[in-house]
């Protein structure tokens, strides 16, 4: 009598000639023992997504084999809420996308709709103090950015540093409009009033003491060996993929690309101060490890703080008296047309695609979101990283939910 | 390359699609036109959109890299057509462009531009629950923002509000 044919033994360590090189070529490591995929929820709620955001990651042990973004959860109905409105009483909707960046938004939606009316002339101590708020404003959004992100990835302390520094920021606009996160200070046709006395001088006071914390923070956080290791390497966007998934701001830039709206397509005065020498563009290179890789991200944010500062310097140099807010009615009738104005946000480009037919209402109030732009990238980045590193790439992009749902 | 330069590369080099080329206008009182602000636009045919994209997008002159935005508007509950708005910007020559497509309400479909531009994929998802256009072939076809049982089109100007929602009273 023979015995039945033993099912093939199938072993269950893998044959070594299954390791996986990572997409940077970097790292690679062996598949031992075999695994079967398995489907994590990060978030809704999760410190690592920066609000409410859910990320369905499949992974393979510790290799993320996929990634797929759930938003909506913080949908508000932003944009049919300014087909609702009269085009003033939709500015404090602005605020709420990017909550980090209230004054940039407020400018976004306060030159597309002076594009509709060509004959609205903005007084140039008006366009100094929108240019003093927005890079102000730009700082403190990055601080946060810097701050979260060494929490993202384990360094508890410079987050407390980056908050000391925004705080200072948010007193400085609380003098100057009252609020200190949703400003609503920059509206149709300038700024809300003038500057408090001695305003000015304070705001120099501050970018002299923040140059020298900046090199204090750079040098704790961001030359920092176990910040380097965590982050070089990981995550690379490449220029071609940057391109194709529309990315805008920091995103872009670290990936080697030299475009900044402010120099490039220059609103307000930036193109006057870009010719002063008043700033610079800072773009990835590579530095610590790939062009594009979450270190060139982050460096690409602390650097334009710097410039940013050089940028506030140059408006206080500028800065003359005269009125802030040019004539503009308290109902606001917009002429008929459209248009479509990009500038640059902390986040990258924020779009308003404004469409009046004459009325006292926006027909179309379309906000391109670059947070939501920006995030879309994850679908392609996070597959082939190891899990750990899936939280340094989504705290590199940057996101504020408050933006990708709005 | 300014707008008018655009518009004559464009027409010179006959790509599929180019229907025509708004410019602003003044009012004018004679003929009651109200005139019209803000920036310039092309009309594209909307069926022949990934070949006109794909020749902005290839072409060295034009070298759009960039999809910046692709969304829809609906101009009023009247009117017999939607809008699809693209832009477009070129990182190389510091440039951007602007494309109106006219989709008719009674059939809202056209090819989907995420071959081209990835960055259309999730612009394209929020337009299809918003307004309910259908973008043949989209990979990915779900609801982007709002809950996946969500019945009608809320950006619609003649959308209805609803009465209730899973129990809990909208009014």
């Amino acid at each position: 009598m023979t015995s039945p044919p033993q099912a093939e033994h199938k072993p269950s360590i893998r044959p070594a000639d299954e390791a996986r090189t990572l997409p940077s070529g970097e790292r690679e490591f062996f598949m031992d023992v075999a695994t079967s995929d398995l489907e994590v929820n990060m978030g809704p709620q999760h410190p690592a997504t920066h609000g409410v955001m859910r990320v369905l990651l499949r992974t393979d042990g510790e290799l993320v084999t996929g990634a797929q973004p759930h938003l909506g959860y913080l949908h508000r109905c932003a944009e049919k809420i300014g087909e609702s409105v009269e085009w003033l009483q939709y500015l404090p909707y602005t605020d709420r996308y990017d909550y980090l960046s209230a004054m940039n938004n407020n400018l976004s939606y306060s030159l597309a709709v002076e594009a509709l009316m060509p004959e609205l002339e903005i007084p140039r101590r008006g366009t100094m103090i929108r240019m003093i708020c927005a890079e102000l404003n730009r700082i403190a959004s990055h601080l946060v950015a810097f701050g979260t992100y060494g929490l993202d990835i384990g360094a508890f302390t410079p987050f407390f540093y980056a908050f000391r520094e925004r705080e200072w920021i948010q007193a400085l606009f609380e003098k100057i409009c009252g609020a200190r996160l949703t400003y609503s200070y920059i509206r149709i046709g300038g700024v809300f009033n003038d500057t408090p006395p001695g305003w000015l001088q304070e705001v120099a006071d501050f970018c002299d003491v923040f140059e020298e914390k900046w090199q204090e923070y750079y040098d704790l956080l961001i030359e920092n060996h176990i910040f380097v290791q965590r982050t070089a390497n990981v995550g690379v966007i490449s220029e071609e993929m940057a391109y194709d998934f529309g990315l805008t701001g920091p995103m872009l830039r670290g990936s080697g690309v030299d475009f900044d709206l402010r120099r490039d397509m220059p609103y307000l005065e930036y193109g006057e101060a870009h010719d002063a020498g008043a700033f610079k563009v800072p773009i990835g290179t590579g530095e610590k490890g790939t062009v594009g890789d979450c270190w060139d991200r982050t460096q690409v944010r602390m650097v334009e703080m710097m410039e940013s500062l050089g940028l506030v310097r140059w408006c206080l140099e500028q800065i003359e008296p005269g009125p802030v807010i040019g004539d503009v009615p308290r109902v606001i009738k917009v002429p008929p047309g459209e248009a479509y104005v990009g500038i640059e946000n902390p986040r990258g480009e924020l779009g308003h695609y404004m469409h009046s037919d004459g009325g006292k209402i926006a027909t179309r109030c379309r906000v391109r979101a670059p947070s939501f732009v920006n995030l879309a990238v994850l679908e392609d980045l996070m597959p082939g990283t190891l899990l750990a590193d899936s939280v340094a790439i989504i705290g590199s992009t940057d996101i504020v939910i408050g933006e990708t749902d709005r | 390359m300014d707008f008018q330069a655009i518009a004559d590369h464009l027409s010179v080099a006959q790509v599929p699609g180019l229907l025509s080329v708004e410019l602003p206008r003044s009012p004018d009182k004679e003929t009651k036109d109200k005139g019209r602000s803000g920036l310039p636009y092309l009309c594209v045919e909307p069926s022949r959109i990934v070949e006109f994209l794909t020749f902005c997008r290839d072409d060295d002159a034009l070298g759009f890299e960039v999809l910046v935005d692709l969304t829809a508007s609906d101009p009023s509950a009247d009117d017999e057509n939607l809008w699809i708005l693209i832009q477009l910007l070129s990182v190389r020559h510091r440039q951007r462009l602007g494309i109106k497509c006219l989709l008719p309400k009674s059939a809202l479909s056209m090819p989907s531009s995420t071959k081209v531009y990835r960055a259309a994929q999730w612009h394209e998802r929020e337009c299809m629950e918003m307004y309910g256009v259908t973008f043949e072939d989209h990979p990915d076809p779900r609801n982007m923002l709002l809950p996946d049982d969500w019945v009608g089109y809320p950006m619609r100007k003649d959308y209805e509000f609803p009465k209730e929602y899973h129990g809990i009273s909208c009014e």
